[in-house]
């Protein structure tokens, strides 16, 4: 009965813990909104625009990885 | 083309057969939900080998994709080889010609990056970025991830001859889970922590190629310490920061890949579980973008921080505060 | 890290994976990718070079060009000036030479003409004097002698007679002087008019308008002793 109470509090301790994706995903969104008006802008420019959104989105990234480390460290190491 | 004379067309007959055999499929062999594991399943019951501090050491499926992707490689690679050889050094012909304008394209990327260091950069650029988009990109064949042994399990379903049946077993008795032949490489953690490893130890080597032991003032920073009370305080805690963030890169990369790789394929059982007919189709091209943009993600970022590791981090800070 | 599936077995399996397939992709895959692009770069600069240098060498050409169509168009200029210089020149010295053989032609046919008309003259002289005489005897009525008719009329057109300038008093002793009488002299007469008037030289003119009797001009001197000046002389006392 404990074991199904500490399996039933892991999943919505992962559940939980993937709400910091939240911020990961505004951010990407932020940063390909900034990247889309700098085309629109100026279309010459896409390429070299392109290249920095990318690694704008990886590192918005990063924390919704974190996210994810933690959410798959709850359900499968602990 | 005749076939783009003809009024209704004849793809699109084509996908609504392929849809409707697919209803009849589903009805005669409804889909499971697959057992969702994170590490890597061994295929072979006994280890292939001991070693005496790493312990048994099993065949995994992943280690079988990971076999697959470098013979697709070294392939292409060989083709590349004997055409270079054979027609001297004119324009590479057939799918050589397409990795060739691929590579060209990275090679302009990281020229316009890290300038002069390009030649040292490229080769990592481009080796991870061919190894992670192939090994992304076999997600999409079918049968990966879904051909398999039957292995007995705690929570699986009952076999039929050698199918899944979407049965739940009787309490108490065991069921069967599919364990696949072939797993994708990128969603076994030992892949992608294997690459952001040797990505950030490169990185290191290569700033130190380039600016010598100066290269270690980034993260060790006592030059501005007596000069500028506060800021120098600031810029030493700066530079031990920029030291975990050198740790904390390793996580991400590794992450980032994984993430994005096993979440997409666990999307795939899913939404094949729930919504067996043409549903997966759309998933499948979303994967194989998300495949590319990890692809690309993964190498430009590796690439990105050697070019900033070659260019002194003095100046930068100069610029910073000016 | 169990959990996870890490295992350092399989991570160094990994890593020497990759070792691997970065030292075969490098030498078999971009060594001669990079090499490719390397010779296609340098075709393509020597191509735009060799543009280049063509280019250049086609300007010097035309300009080359252009320099020896200016120096022969300057060549053939100073050619043609000399040519027109030499032409000019030889056509004045014709010309001159033919304004002097038309001068000397001109001269010559003057000349001609005079002597024509003095020989004119010299033939008419006898039937004059017929005439004269004619006319004399129907005035007359009397047939004077024949001989002395002649002297007479010789006298009248030389002022000559018997040998003597009866005519002209004055002597012109070591001058050059000019005797103009009516018609031309005979030898004889002018030998007379030489000796009597003492002059060094005598030039003869015939100017058929005096009449008769001689004008002598000697320097600014002239003796007027002709026909139609006496008559002038009568007419201007008869008036």
């Amino acid at each position: 009965m404990s074991g199904d109470i500490v399996a039933a509090a892991k999943l919505i301790g992962a559940g939980l813990a993937m709400i910091g994706a939240l911020g990961g995903g505004i951010g990407i969104g932020l940063s390909a909104h900034g990247a889309v008006q700098g085309i629109a802008r100026n279309p010459d420019a896409a390429g070299a625009v392109q290249t920095n959104m990318i690694l704008g989105i990886a590192f918005a990234e990063a924390v919704a990885i974190y996210c994810l480390v933690v959410a798959l460290l709850i359900l499968f190491v602990f | 083309m005749e076939q783009s004379n003809w009024r209704w067309g004849f793809n699109r007959w084509l996908v609504l057969a392929f849809i409707i055999a697919s209803v009849f499929a589903a009805r005669a062999y409804p889909p499971i939900r697959p057992h969702v594991q994170l590490p890597a399943e061994p295929l072979s019951h006994h280890p292939l080998f001991t070693l005496p501090v790493i312990g048994d050491f099993y065949l995994t499926n992943t280690l079988v994709a990971l076999v697959l992707v470098d013979i697709i490689l070294l392939l292409l690679a060989f083709s590349i080889r004997q055409q270079a050889k054979n027609g001297g050094l004119q324009m590479l012909k057939g799918i050589g010609g397409a990795v060739e304008a691929f590579l060209e394209a990275l090679y302009g990327m990281t020229e316009s990056t890290a300038g002069k260091w390009a030649k040292a950069i490229f080769p990592y650029f481009a080796t991870i970025m061919l190894m992670v988009l192939v090994a992304n990109w076999m997600e999409l064949i079918p049968g990966v991830d879904s051909i398999g042994f039957l292995e007995k399990s705690a929570h699986g379903y009952v076999a039929n001859g050698s199918f899944l049946v979407k049965e739940e077993v009787a309490h108490g008795t065991e069921g069967f889970v599919v364990v696949p032949w072939i797993r994708v490489v990128s969603t076994d953690l030992n892949f992608t922590v294997a690459l952001a490893l040797i990505s950030v130890f490169m990185t290191q080597v290569i700033g130190v190629r380039a600016q010598g032991a100066a290269y270690f003032t980034k993260f060790w920073n006592t030059h501005t310490l007596f000069n500028k009370p506060v800021f120098g305080a600031i810029d030493f805690g700066v530079g031990l920061l920029e030291l975990i963030s050198e740790f904390s890169k390793i996580l991400s990369f590794s992450f980032r890949l994984f993430g994005n790789i096993f979440a997409g394929s666990v999307m795939l059982f899913v939404i094949g579980a729930l919504v067996p007919v043409f549903a997966q189709s759309a998933i499948l091209l979303l994967e194989a973008f998300v495949g590319i943009i990890q692809a690309l993600v993964f190498g430009m970022l590796t690439m990105t921080f050697m070019a900033q590791a070659t260019q002194g981090h003095g100046e930068h800070h100069e610029e910073a505060h000016a | 890290m169990e959990g996870l599936g890490i295992n350092l077995g399989y991570l160094l399996v990994q890593i020497f994976n990759f070792g691997i397939m970065f030292v075969v992709l490098k030498e078999w895959a971009y060594k001669p990718i990079l090499n490719m692009l390397e010779t296609r770069r340098e075709t393509i600069a020597r191509g735009l070079e060799d543009a280049r240098v063509a280019a250049e060498a086609r300007a010097n050409a035309e300009q080359k060009a252009q320099e020896i169509l200016a120096e022969a168009q300057a060549k053939a200029a100073e050619v043609v000036r000399a040519a027109s210089e030499r032409a000019g020149e030889v056509g004045k010295e014709v010309k001159a030479e033919a304004e002097a053989e038309a001068a000397k032609i001109l001269e010559r046919a003057r000349a001609d003409a005079e002597t024509e008309k003095e020989r004119v003259l010299a033939d008419l002289r006898p039937q004059v004097a017929a005439l004269a005489i004619a006319a004399a005897q129907k005035l007359v009525g009397e047939a004077l002698d024949e001989k002395r008719q002649r002297a007479l009329l010789d006298e009248f057109f030389s002022g000559v007679k018997s040998g003597k300038v009866v005519v002209v008093e004055e002597t012109f002793a070591g001058q050059d002087v000019t005797v103009v009488s009516a018609l031309p002299l005979s030898n004889e007469e002018q030998a007379a008019i030489q000796k009597d008037l003492g002059a060094a030289g005598v030039n003869f003119t015939v100017d058929p308008k005096i009449l008769g009797g001689l004008i002598v001009k000697a320097g600014d001197r002239v003796l007027d002793a002709s026909v139609a000046a006496r008559l002038e002389g009568m007419r201007a006392a008869i008036a």
